[in-house]
């Protein structure tokens, strides 16, 4: 059996190391565009601030691939998919048959047009390297700002902070997370932000970069700013033409059922790029985090190898911004719920916001109030309403 | 049966929740978002991060699974000999 896997993230290995332990006979190709072995994204503020050394990110050694009898093709992509001759055509210029073809690719980051030395993105080792050099390069305190209003604008808004570096702060909307919080969970955030000493410029858009080759600053729809460092997090933007091309059904990530096979036979797909049915809430999901990542990974690898298995997990992400709390539950889109409830107030400094569709929980938001989770987490599992919830939950 | 000292750095773990998700008799998450060490669900002697366990080969390998599935590689394993069993240096 030859199985391929397009990408080398936790996803990708996890995936192809559960083949290895149900197949020892298989054939595994991971293809993968990071050029170092797997490492863990979610390590890498730790390492940024010194709380590691680089070399604890790696979660596997180059030998590892090896040893797992695992052919490991680093700096490739995938150009290509011929799903009825089932082959993968590469960047290297090879192609590949498969029996099985796991895509997990993750996403890009979407970027600004202009560029400086001085602009940042958050993603790879790569990053946070380049990250550290521009911190380190600057002998007197630079600007720091930051344009987003999301997980990674979080992540930039503490490092910034853990090096004293004083930032703005610039997004689109009127908070964080749009899309997803009320406005009363939005102030609870920006207020927080706000008193940890952030210049905060809402619902403005970044036009222009200012610095011929090292960054000067930017200028909005409104205003010019000063910034010598600008760290970007403005969402990801996957690449899907190779699979459009190949009739893979695809919307806004590959869509799957709740095995994680995808519309073609033999394609499966997994982790940040996965559009799946989710039986838990009753619609399909994108979800973007590490747990998702990694189960998934597990159940698909037990569906390629025969053993058909539903994914089902209630998958949560925790981050926090300047010391405050935010975790993030399951299904957390405002526009799909039926009805939101708020628990907590600002004056408290804690907002649960719970999610509820065709009278079931299926979501929650927690801002400062950790002890939510796990109740949440099982009104998820169990199908509950928010009148049952409502019992478990401190007002 | 074996005995593992299992321990949660609580400078590293940043609430993921794999750990629990995976090996809930051992992991859960406190009110600060970072998991207490349990011995088969219950706490005796109260919360702590570090706690010498008694398990099974399967209940070993569930646990060290869940610490594989740690993003910040917050959780160690150490074997009666004091090994570490994970992470593999």
């Amino acid at each position: 059996m030859k199985y391929v896997i397009i990408g080398g993230g936790i996803s990708g290995t996890t995936a192809a190391e559960e083949l290895r332990k149900r197949d020892s006979h298989a054939e595994i190709t991971i293809v993968s565009e990071e050029h170092h072995p797997l490492y863990s994204r979610v390590l890498l503020p730790h390492y940024i601030k010194g709380k590691i050394p680089r070399e604890r990110v790696f979660l596997k050694k180059e030998t590892w691939y090896a040893q797992q009898r695992i052919e490991w093709l680093p700096g490739v992509i995938a150009q290509h998919l011929d799903p009825r001759n089932k082959f993968v055509g590469l960047s290297n210029g090879r192609e590949y048959p498969y029996d099985k073809l796991l895509v997990a690719t993750g996403a890009e980051v979407r970027s600004l047009e202009g560029d400086a030395r001085g602009v940042s993105y958050f993603r790879t080792l790569d990053d946070a390297d380049h990250f550290l050099q521009l911190v380190m390069q600057h002998q007197e305190i630079p600007r720091g700002a930051v344009y987003g209003s999301g997980f990674i604008a979080c992540e930039y808004i503490n490092l910034f902070h853990h090096f004293r570096i004083p930032t703005t702060l610039v997004y689109r909307g009127n908070f964080f997370w749009n899309r997803v919080l009320e406005p009363v969970c939005g102030e609870l955030i920006t207020r927080h932000i706000v008193e940890h000493g952030v210049d905060l410029h809402p619902n403005e858009e970044l036009n222009t970069i200012i610095g011929e080759k090292e960054l000067e600053g930017f200028a909005t729809n409104k205003q010019e700013y000063l910034a010598h460092i600008l760290g970007i997090g403005i969402g990801l933007e996957p690449s899907f033409s190779w699979l459009r091309q190949a009739d893979v059904e695809v919307n806004a990530g590959i869509r799957a059922n709740e095995y994680l096979e995808t519309s073609v036979p033999d394609v499966f797909t997994s982790g940040d790029v996965a559009e799946f049915f989710d039986p838990l809430v009753g619609r399909h999901l994108m979800v973007g985090n590490w747990m998702n990542a990694m189960s998934q990974a597990r159940t698909v690898a037990k569906t390629m190898t025969g053993e058909r298995t539903r994914f089902e997990l209630v998958s949560s992400y925790a981050t926090n911004v300047l010391g405050l709390e935010i975790i993030f539950v399951a299904d957390v889109e405002k526009a799909s719920a039926d009805q939101i409830y708020l628990v907590g107030s600002l004056d408290q400094g804690g907002i649960t916001q719970v999610f509820e569709r065709n009278g079931q929980v299926v979501g929650g938001v927690m801002i400062g109030r950790n002890k939510d989770r796990m109740p949440i987490t099982q009104a998820i599992q169990q199908k509950h309403s928010w009148i049952q919830l409502q019992k478990e939950l401190i007002f | 049966m074996p005995k593992i000292r299992v321990l949660v750095d609580p400078d590293l773990c940043i609430g993921a929740a794999s750990c629990v998700t995976i090996a809930p008799e051992t992991f859960q998450l406190n009110e600060e978002n970072k998991a207490w060490v349990l011995d088969h669900g219950s706490e005796p002697d109260g919360h702590t991060y570090e706690r010498w366990l008694e398990v099974t080969e399967e209940e070993k390998e569930n646990i060290i699974l869940g610490a594989q599935s740690c993003p910040t590689l917050a959780i160690f394993i150490f074997d009666e000999a004091g090994v570490q069993l994970f992470p593999e240096r």
